[in-house]
């Protein structure tokens, strides 16, 4: 995203002193001759740069500049350009004429590629979705849809996955998410079956985010483990398939493992995703609590995110300290924000931390205690507290929360010596863990860097492209007979 | 009336009698014909079509299923119940917008939420859980299971135990005392790690046991590595050994070579 804003500051100084109208209208020409000449040269990352560029224009967009353009891309009798022109706005007729004037000459020379054809439904479906016409925009995105289907080239696959994104985001936005879920499915096994690799990866965000929106967990998890996957080809996409993946492991208890996925969508996700970045952090909040990590306070005291995450600082507050009365005045001063995030039942799930962190600041700070003071710090209240607290205090010693023992005759919890931590395996282990993230990290970045085309190689000769696949060659021999030698 | 649909009735009118008298046999009969019947109807899940009677037949096919897990219920039978659910569910979620809400529904999602934490599911339990509005949670069958859930997380397990009486509905009794069991389990677990020792009679009234010779079977039987000595139950057994001292040499060795190589592609 943040790309998009960049692009628009670059491009808009040159043309500030033309007027608005022509300038627009010129930049999505120029745009689409970007898109054919990508379709042309099979060129796919042009057409990408071409739908980064129409999103810097987005807001630009008008009803004259648009009928313009699709007077420019289209011979006028086409049928996509008489269904295309129907959703636009008819209000503004005397600018319309001026500029339909000059590309009228231009007509009858046009015959539009498919490319063309699909970036002209993107573009007045963001327009019909920034004026709030949704009902068009769902029109206009189903007939797009349908196009789509016929339609099989590679070429297009980053124009159709926008469109399936918006066409998804139309429906969303007249709460009709569910109606589409076959056709998403649908759209999914077409894309499977054309190795339309980044298609999928959308439709698949789509359905998740689909089911997600129903609380239905169940299907969601199902298909995303069912469904092919791949290396990522778009960041945006991956960070949104780790924030539902982290969501549905938190709700089948994985917490470990949500955890991860949260915190590297988090990490992952454009600066300009503030939205998004709010609700990563916090579920990764709250799978941390659950894991009975307290997070730092630095999260919670980030710009812009300070207010966004004020019931969470509370609750991580209630959580740290283990106070049953704080926790549940929290949980309930703030359960409209918790009901609308959709955490509320995560926030059920956190009393029994509490207790835990509880417990725990007690068997720190004292080698013995009775259970009848153990209860009365934990405040339960409950008709046998002192019961409660011994089976309490048993499961948790159970699950490694607490080193202790108990002693039944005498009612009491005796803590076990906390032993030299430096004596075992651990710092060693968490040692080992950090190198090896930033080793992995290293390896990743150079992975991820993209040389463009050398020009200069293409004029290298014959003989010595020879003599440097052959230097090669030796260099990978080297390296696999390496490779061979370690264990 | 559709003479399908009139047949249907009267043999759920002749189910629903046999129910109430506890003969089971025939209901089991009874309601296998009746299922074979409701595959006929092509307005029931999955089809949906909307035929005229589509919001009659929806009706009573949500009914049937709704004795048919009531039945499972009271013929003990989990596998059953789980069948019956997963075919009821969809009159629940799909086609809650054309049919009133059922009385029973809470009570079935009571139900089945009972049976994910006897069957310890949690994962699942939480899945369905979800899938519960706000209001549907105040409901006492729903929030007695959730709060079963979270005395069970907790360890507090002699209020497990005590909500066998407050259970809302009859039905839930059958599975509040297979409960009864996990529950023991559980608190066998916990005992031997947080005690090292406990005496018999501390032990068979923690374990919930009403003599000490069923104690001795179940220690036996779950867990040979309890000692019984001198009247009183040792742990110590079962207890992990101490950590070895031991460096372990052949793994630091990877882990450093492994370094030096990647190291060696950095620089």
């Amino acid at each position: 995203m943040t790309q998009d804003v960049e692009m628009k500051d670059h491009q808009t100084p040159s043309h500030s002193v033309a007027s608005a109208l022509p300038s627009t209208l010129q930049h999505l020409k120029d745009i689409a001759s970007l898109i054919e000449s990508g379709a042309h040269t099979k060129e796919v990352r042009r057409i990408g740069r071409a739908v980064r560029l129409t999103m810097g224009l987005r807001h630009k967009l008008t009803a004259p500049v648009l009928s313009a353009f699709l007077d420019f891309a289209f011979a006028p009798g086409s049928e996509t350009y008489k269904q295309l022109s129907a959703y636009l706005p008819k209000d503004d007729e005397h600018a319309m004429e001026v500029d339909s004037a000059p590309s009228a000459k231009q007509a009858p020379t046009k015959h539009s590629s498919p490319e063309l054809e699909i970036f002209c439904y993107l573009l007045v479906l963001l327009f019909l979705i920034d004026l709030k016409k949704y009902n068009e925009a769902k029109a206009c995105s189903s007939a797009s849809i349908a196009r789509l289907k016929s339609i099989n080239r590679r070429t297009l696959d980053v124009l159709s996955s926008r469109l399936y994104f918006y066409y998804s985001y139309s429906y969303e936005l007249t709460g009709d998410l569910a109606e589409i879920r076959g056709n998403l499915l649908a759209l999914h096994r077409i894309a499977t079956l054309r190795h339309d690799e980044l298609g999928q990866e959308t439709l698949l965000n789509l359905l998740l985010r689909n089911y997600l929106h129903y609380n239905l967990y169940d299907q969601a998890e199902k298909l995303r483990s069912k469904a092919p996957r791949f290396e990522a080809h778009s960041n945006q996409q991956f960070c949104r398939y780790l924030f539902y993946l982290g969501k549905i492991r938190t709700i089948q208890l994985e917490y470990t493992d949500a955890k991860e996925s949260l915190l590297q969508a988090a990490r992952k996700a454009p600066i300009a995703a503030q939205g998004f970045r709010i609700q990563c952090n916090k579920w990764a909040v709250l799978v941390r609590l659950l894991l009975g990590e307290i997070p730092e306070r630095t999260i919670f005291v980030r710009r812009g995110m300070e207010k966004a995450l004020r019931p969470y600082f509370e609750l991580t507050n209630a959580v740290r300290i283990g106070d049953l009365e704080l926790f549940k005045t929290v949980a309930d001063k703030f359960s409209s924000s918790f009901n609308t995030d959709g955490t509320h039942n995560l926030i059920v799930r956190l009393r029994h931390n509490v207790i835990r962190t509880g417990l725990r600041n007690i068997s720190i700070s004292y080698s013995r205690i009775s259970l009848t003071d153990v209860a009365k710090k934990l405040r339960l209240d409950t008709a046998n507290p002192v019961a409660d607290a011994e089976s309490i205090v048993a499961k948790a010693i159970r699950d490694g929360a607490v080193d202790a023992t108990l002693d039944h005759e005498n009612g009491w919890m005796v803590s076990k010596e906390t032993g030299d931590i430096y004596s075992t395996n651990e710092p060693q282990i968490a040692f080992n863990s950090r190198i090896a993230f930033c080793l992995n990290m290293h390896n990743e970045a150079v992975r991820a860097l993209r040389y463009p085309p050398n020009t200069q190689e293409d004029k290298e000769t014959a003989e010595k492209r020879r003599e440097r696949q052959q230097q090669e060659q030796e260099l990978a021999k080297h390296i696999a007979e390496e490779d061979d030698d370690d264990f | 009336m559709d003479p399908k649909l009139t047949e249907v009735s009267q043999l759920f009118e002749r189910f629903k009698a046999a129910l109430v008298r506890n003969d089971f046999d025939t209901c089991a009969n009874l309601l296998s014909q009746l299922k074979v019947l409701l595959t006929g109807f092509r307005s029931l899940p999955p089809l949906f079509e909307d035929t005229p009677n589509a919001i009659h037949e929806l009706t009573l096919a949500r009914d049937i299923y709704e004795h048919a897990v009531i039945l499972s219920v009271k013929t003990e039978d989990q596998d059953a119940f789980e069948r019956d659910f997963f075919q009821l569910k969809p009159y629940y979620t799909d086609a809650s917008g054309r049919l009133p809400q059922s009385p029973q529904e809470y009570i079935i999602l009571g139900l089945n939420l009972l049976r994910l934490l006897v069957q310890n599911r949690i994962a699942e339990f939480h899945t369905e859980l979800e899938l519960l509005s706000s209001t549907a949670l105040e409901n006492p069958c729903i929030k007695h299971a959730v709060e079963l859930e979270q005395s069970f997380m907790e360890g507090a397990y002699n209020r497990v135990l005590s909500a066998r009486q407050t259970a809302p509905h009859e039905s839930f009794v059958y599975f509040m005392d297979l409960l009864a069991k996990t529950v023991r389990d559980e608190i066998g677990g916990c005992s031997e790690k947080a005690y090292d020792y406990l005496s018999i009679s501390d032990a068979r009234q923690m374990l919930l046991f009403s003599s000490d010779k069923e104690l001795a079977d179940y220690i036996k039987e779950d867990h040979p590595e309890w000692e019984i000595k001198d009247g009183c139950v040792f742990f110590q057994k079962a207890k992990e050994t101490a950590p070895c001292k031991e460096i372990p040499s052949l793994q630091l060795i990877n882990q450093t070579l492994s370094y030096a190589r990647e190291l060696e592609r950095i620089v």
